[in-house]
């Protein structure tokens, strides 16, 4: 982003796709070159020098979701090797609050893409459905840190948790009827009428012309 | 011949002036209020540049915000706040909206990384190395700059450089001579005299304007001083304003024989490479050395690293086992006339030295703060707690628990675990299980 025109040409171009206005891009575009080393591009690698990210149980899920094709919208699978700015912007605008001056049906949609971001943070094989095994696998994660917890209890919580999500979505089930997973649809419902807007999102500042004073 | 006449002429004059105008008064600790004036044409010429360049800025593209605001506002909520209100039963599938929410945080922006770069400025301070944020803005101000960058390159820097080459020699030549002296009540005073003079005169090669508050809590014989550490001018400016011991390791080269003369005048404590490894062995040192009253107060930065001055980062829990008395003392310079702090990965010493002695002015303040011992039933991590929240109180830095060590290391897996502990507490202490 070196130089003047060509580069705000670029940075219209990302805030009309991202949303971010164009002071916002500037200063993640500093932070980018940070983690990258003056890099054009980002490797799961860098994300090891940000200490507060350490201690953060799920950190690999978070660093995943940022090489996840379906959150970068290249593909239903797979993961990519390295991002570049225009795609770390993009991972970064699923954590933008939710604008109150947009319609009915935009709101949904941003909802919408919110709880698919984290959808595809617990769906680590890509079929679409959150099966017990991934549900078992997050619960594990989230738990590693205490050695006190055993395997046993996190199997139980996450067993729990999974019955309380398949009432939901299917009902009464048939004893020998099998629950195979917490597709997107029913990951939906299991929200539907929540706010998860203050869950799900950063605030980014404005960044406003400020008098300056000594 | 003529040439060289003139030449000889011209460095005799010049050596003239600058011992009758700052030598001398150095030595007598007297001011002759050259450099106040010189803060304040500076100060007046600053004002002016900003004022331009506030009137020269359109106003859709104005001026950034500085950094240390951040790109964003962190949810400083505790974990059982956060992960509240969505909760009905004992896992949620919410908890991993928390975590990913505070993970997308720390990856936009994180507090630690930050604090070992320099500050940014609000307003352009007149020097190439702090314009990141600034365009052209009109023909004056860059021609004040253009004088400004011919004033500092061609009149200040030989200056400074000429005091910073007789203050460094005569710190050398004194103490060995100082030291040659038998033990007595007189060489004490002797070499007071030496260090205090050179000081102020390393000082003044910086153009230094240093602010004492509370005097009368300067560390007193027998006790501990502690401070934060921003780069090694603080050693520089503790001394100038009194006598202390110093800790640290024996180096080679220049820094060598400056500590080798200087541990002949009075009793520093210079450890060799191998002793620091040795955590007895430093605390058994430092304590007989507090223990005889007769010796001057051990000076000692607990940080272990310089940080940028916006904060204050975890204090070393190994200088507050010693016991004593603690002095702290906290330090605050003021970034709009010359950035102080040391980016040992970006600068070696030499280029640091050339920055400083090529900035404006090296502005700070000191305060000197009451006396703190260590209280029954508290322990040294939280004594070190406290100190230091005391000194980020005192000299307006924000307070850190991180160490400064991870400048150049990795976190430490104890640390990892701590958040994770809470967390599955809170799981499985509300559940049946």
């Amino acid at each position: 982003m070196g130089a003047a025109h060509s580069a705000s040409e670029e940075v219209r171009e990302l805030v009309g796709k991202t949303g971010f206005s164009s002071d916002q891009i500037e200063q993640l575009h500093r932070r980018f070159k940070q983690l990258s080393g003056d890099q054009p591009t980002i490797r799961k690698e860098n994300f090891n020098n940000v200490p507060d990210l350490e201690l953060n149980p799920i950190r690999s899920k978070i660093i995943r979701a940022f090489f996840d094709n379906r959150n970068l919208r290249k593909g239903s699978s797979g993961l990519a090797d390295e991002i570049n700015f225009e795609d770390f912007l993009t991972i970064m605008s699923y954590f933008r609050p939710i604008d109150t001056t947009m319609d009915e049906e935009q709101v949904q949609l941003c909802r919408k893409e919110k709880l698919r971001f984290l959808f595809h943070m617990y769906d680590s094989d890509s079929d679409g459905r959150i099966t017990l095994e991934e549900y078992r696998n997050v619960v594990e994660e989230l738990l590693s840190g205490n050695p006190h917890i055993e395997k046993e209890s996190a199997r139980s919580i996450a067993d729990g948790a999974m019955m309380e999500a398949a009432s939901v979505c299917v009902g009464q089930m048939e004893p020998d009827q099998v629950y195979e997973g917490i597709t997107f649809d029913d990951f939906l419902k299991i929200w539907q009428g929540i706010d998860i807007e203050t869950k799900m999102h950063v605030r980014f500042l404005n960044m406003e012309t400020i008098a300056l004073c000594h | 011949m003529e040439g060289a006449e003139l030449a000889g002429k011209v460095l005799s004059t010049w050596l003239a002036l600058v011992l009758g105008l700052i030598l001398l008064p150095s030595a007598f600790g007297v001011s002759l209020g050259i450099s106040e004036i010189y803060m304040r044409i500076l100060v007046k010429t600053l004002e002016w540049a900003t004022i331009r360049i506030e009137k020269g800025v359109p106003k859709e593209s104005g001026l950034k915000n500085s950094a240390s605001v951040g790109i964003i506002q962190r949810d400083e909520s505790p974990m059982e706040k956060g992960l509240s209100g969505l909760r009905g039963r004992d896992f949620e599938l919410s908890d991993v909206f928390y975590f990913s929410k505070k993970g997308l945080e720390a990856i936009v922006e994180d507090e630690v990384t930050q604090r070992f770069s320099s500050e940014e400025l609000v307003s352009w301070n007149l020097l190439t190395r702090t314009n990141i944020n600034f365009h052209y803005i009109s023909l004056r101000l860059t021609m004040v700059w253009v004088l400004g960058v011919l004033v500092r390159y061609c009149v200040l820097l030989p200056l400074r450089f000429t005091l910073a080459f007789i203050g460094i020699s005569l710190l050398v030549i004194g103490t060995t001579l100082v030291g040659q002296l038998p033990d007595s009540s007189l060489k004490n005073w002797l070499s007071e005299l030496v260090h205090l003079t050179c000081c102020r005169i390393c000082v003044r090669a910086l153009s230094g304007t240093i602010h004492y508050h509370n005097k009368q809590y300067r560390p007193q014989k027998g006790g501990i001083c502690v401070a934060n550490h921003t780069s090694p001018i603080d050693v520089l400016i503790l001394t100038t304003d009194g006598c202390y011991a110093m800790v640290g390791q024996v180096h080679g080269g220049l820094m060598g024989i400056i500590q080798r003369a200087m541990v002949k005048a009075c009793p520093h404590v210079w450890f060799e490479r191998s002793e620091m490894k040795d955590r007895h062995l430093v605390t058994k040192r430092l304590k007989e050395h507090i223990a005889d009253k007769k010796k001057l107060p051990i000076l000692i930065f607990p940080e272990g690293t310089c940080i940028n001055n916006t904060s204050v980062m975890m204090f070393k829990k190994g200088s507050f086992e010693i016991g004593g008395t603690i002095h702290p003392v906290a330090i605050k310079y003021n970034p709009q006339f010359g950035d102080a702090f040391w980016n040992s990965s970006k600068y070696n010493m030499v280029s640091y030295l050339l920055r400083m002695m090529t900035s404006w002015a090296i502005v700070c303040d000191v305060w000197y703060m009451p006396p703190m011992t260590r209280e029954e039933g508290e322990d040294a991590v939280q004594f070190a707690n406290r100190v230091k929240s005391a000194i980020a109180v005192q000299g307006g830095l924000t307070e850190l628990p991180w160490d400064g060590g991870l400048k150049r290391a990795k976190v430490k897996d104890t640390f990892k675990e701590e958040q994770q502990k809470n967390y599955s507490k809170m799981i499985v202490g509300n559940g049946s299980l």
